[in-house]
């Protein structure tokens, strides 16, 4: 469970994000929706414990930076992180020693779902670029994660990747996950979301859920131009 | 030049202009950099004015200036035979090669544009004052007439990149004949000083120095030719303008072999271009670009131990191993080259002189460390270990590369100083203090200004790490005055040791948590 209270993230005088609040529970997915320059990254950082913030973060009962919370949490970024000089094997090796876990084949498996494995000798480098967010995918995920944070995860990746990578969605969701995806793009979140967060100007505009008996009459997009041009489609 | 072009090229000066003034950060940097070339000056003239000093031979000076020429000739037109010339910028490429100008306006407008990056590359020349005052009697006038010699002898390189690659990457045979011609002339020339330094009359370093200020040497391609343009410029000789003039003539035939033999010259310059954009993408998005070889030995896979936050270490190992060249990282190795022609030049002075001027460069090896590197990915931040440790162990391997470094550079120094083993050995230790204490200055900026923006990192690490050896100088002094210990190198060393390593140990620990406080690097 990511619980987020109070957050506020300035950066000098100017406001990143101003006083948001929202949980979501456990195998639920929730989407960050908004323009560019919403906030989404910065807030998606903060929960990362990347950076300082005034407010609460909590994983599963834990402050968001002691060692018990980055057990749980795996953080995908924008832009791949990479390093040039290791192979995509090593990649996926360190993160395995770095959070104290045996090899049980479960990085193997992530490599050959996002067709990463014939790779998996090449260096960082050697990667194009969608290459590169697959790697960062693999290591985010590599130590089973509880809570996994995903900034534009699907930008970049080719056909069979953006496939794998909703099918992983779901699958996680099933297993009890707390996913939290942004994105810019309306047309990518599909109906696998329970809440979507609509963001401007680094405050939460509007939240929808996506319930049974929760409201049909305006659909994701017409509430996301309502609020971020003032039409309704 | 078409009028778009013209405009073009002012407006890009006139805009770097007005944002040094718009940003302060950007103002600041440029005043420091300005007042650190004024205090080269002041403690060069203040340092030759008893009447009774005597300065170096100069043709040693204008050997050092030939070889730096070409050096930088041989390294920057070398790589035309794997990738084309960097005279263009990426949104050169995109906005400039498809709009309705001929292609010899976009190559003059691209040669402008290159000689005056090719004197902004060569800036670190002007803080060379003290030392080439001090030793030779230069002044600041011959010191700008390097600096443009520098910056011809880079764009030349460009230029001769560019055509290489033009007319040699399409055809694998001629690529290798041309590339066996080059490396055959430079090849004899370097036979030829070879043979001059075992059989000329007098020591071997003069025999050196002899044949670099020889006919011989001044017919080496375009660093024999700006050398003896600089040595006889410098002096007023007349035969100078001969070395210009076969510079200028070489500028010329290569401007007509790209406009009249191949016109089509877009494709051999895009490969750089999008090389340049990705570094400057980089370091927008606040990653460091690997300064690894182009084709690195992968070798043995895997890192080989580690569990915890030791794994950063063995990954760094591992990294090091694949960015090396010989046993330590190119840059390293040009900085241990540059210390050790350095100390041979400034024998005369003692081992202190080299001390200084390694130490100031060690500043820019550790703000570029493995450490920096990792602050700009998130997995220091994620581990789920405690933060000292994951510190600890993200330190731990520049201790080795450290003490590699000062290694390499200390006992050849030694040779040529003819200095003892103990201060070799303390030469040593007190580079390693220095790093500790270099090191402790980073994190001290990691805790309280982490997330600043590129410009003002780079200023502040160069300021903390100033102001934290101040007390380890002022030490040094002090007791080199009042109470010297055995010898001026023993009291001097010791005393930067003894101070250096309670400060870097004390900040280290006030600053233990900074994993816990610090803001990934990502602008």
């Amino acid at each position: 469970m990511l619980s987020v209270k109070s957050v506020t993230k300035l950066y000098g005088k100017t406001i990143a994000n101003k006083d948001i609040s929202f949980e979501i529970d456990d195998g639920q997915i929730a989407i960050l929706l908004g323009p560019n320059g919403a906030g989404k990254s910065t807030l998606i950082k903060c929960i990362a414990g990347l950076l300082r913030f005034k407010g609460e973060i909590r994983i599963d009962g834990h402050d968001n930076k002691s060692i018990e919370a980055k057990r749980l949490l795996g953080y995908i970024p924008e832009m791949p992180a990479i390093y040039d000089l290791l192979t995509v094997a090593e990649h996926l090796e360190f993160i395995r020693r770095a959070y104290r876990m045996e090899d049980d084949g479960y990085a193997q498996t992530l490599l050959e779902r996002l067709e990463l494995w014939d790779k998996k000798d090449k260096l960082g480098k050697e990667l194009s670029k969608g290459m590169q967010q697959k790697l960062s995918i693999c290591c985010a995920l590599a130590h089973r994660p509880k809570v996994i944070i995903f900034d534009e995860p699907l930008v970049g990746l080719d056909p069979h990747a953006i496939k794998e990578l909703k099918k992983m969605f779901r699958e996680l969701k099933a297993e009890g996950a707390t996913l939290l995806i942004s994105t810019h793009i309306i047309d990518s979140v599909e109906d696998y979301w329970d809440v979507t967060h609509i963001m401007t100007n680094g405050s939460i505009a509007a939240t929808k859920y996506n319930r049974p008996d929760d409201d049909k009459t305006q659909s994701l997009e017409e509430l996301f131009f309502s609020i971020t041009e003032g039409v309704t489609q | 030049m078409g009028g778009a072009l013209v405009y073009l090229l002012l407006m890009r000066l006139k805009n770097t202009l007005k944002s040094l003034i718009r940003s302060p950060g950007k103002l600041l940097y440029l005043i420091i950099m300005i007042g650190l070339i004024v205090l080269t000056i002041f403690s060069g003239n203040s340092s030759t004015k008893g009447p009774d000093h005597a300065f170096r031979d100069i043709r040693e000076f204008n050997a050092v200036v030939t070889a730096l020429y070409t050096v930088m000739f041989l390294i920057i037109a070398a790589g035309g035979f794997s990738r084309g010339g960097s005279i263009f910028s990426m949104a050169d490429v995109n906005l400039v090669f498809p709009a309705p100008v001929s292609p010899q306006k976009v190559l003059f407008y691209g040669l402008f544009r290159q000689m005056g990056l090719s004197l902004m590359v060569g800036i670190f020349i002007l803080y060379q004052y003290s030392w080439t005052h001090m030793t030779y009697g230069i002044n600041y006038g011959t010191l700008l007439l390097v600096l443009l010699g520098y910056g011809f002898a880079v764009f030349l390189g460009q230029i001769t990149a560019m055509v290489v690659y033009s007319f040699t990457s399409s055809d694998e045979r001629s690529r290798n004949l041309v590339k066996a011609v080059f490396w055959a002339i430079f090849g004899l020339f370097a036979a030829y000083l070879v043979w001059r330094v075992l059989t000329g009359p007098e020591a071997s370093i003069q025999n050196l120095v002899t044949a670099a200020n020889g006919t011989v040497i001044h017919l080496l391609p375009v660093g024999g030719w700006l050398g003896w343009a600089f040595a006889g410029l410098g002096t007023g000789a007349a035969e100078g303008l001969i070395g210009l003039g076969i510079s200028a003539a070489y500028l010329i035939i290569l401007v007509c072999l790209v406009v009249f033999s191949k016109q089509d010259y877009y494709e051999d310059v895009l490969k750089t271009a999008e090389i340049a954009q990705s570094a400057i993408t980089a370091q927008k998005e606040g990653r460091m670009v690997e300064t690894a070889p182009a084709n690195v030995k992968v070798g043995k896979t895997g890192l080989g131990g580690g569990f915890g936050a030791d794994a950063f270490y063995f990954k760094h190992l591992l990294e090091n191993r694949r960015s090396k060249t010989f046993l330590v990282s190119t840059q390293s190795l040009i900085w241990i080259v540059v210390s050790i022609v350095m100390a041979f030049f400034l024998r005369g002075l003692g081992v202190l002189p080299v001390f200084s001027a390694t130490t100031y460069m060690q500043i820019f090896s550790v703000a570029l460390g493995r450490i920096v590197k990792e602050l700009t990915k998130p997995y220091i931040y994620l581990v789920p270990e405690p933060p000292l440790a994951k510190l600890l162990q993200n330190l731990r391997e520049g201790f080795l590369t450290s003490l590699t470094e000062a290694v390499f550079i200390f006992v050849p120094i030694a040779f040529i100083m003819k200095l003892s083993p103990i201060d070799t050995a303390l030469c040593i230790v007190a580079r390693m203090s220095f790093h500790l204490l270099f090191t402790s200055g980073v994190v001290f900026i990691e805790r309280i200004w982490s997330g600043a923006s590129k410009t003002y990192a780079m200023l502040l690490i160069i300021l903390v790490m100033i102001i934290i050896s101040v007390p380890g100088i002022v030490a040094a002094i002090l007791m080199a005055t009042y109470c010297l210990i055995i010898s001026d190198n023993f009291t001097v060393l010791c005393s930067l040791i003894v101070v250096n390593i309670p400060i870097s140990l004390l900040v280290l620990y006030l600053c233990r948590d900074v994993l816990q406080y610090a803001e990934l690097h990502n602008n």
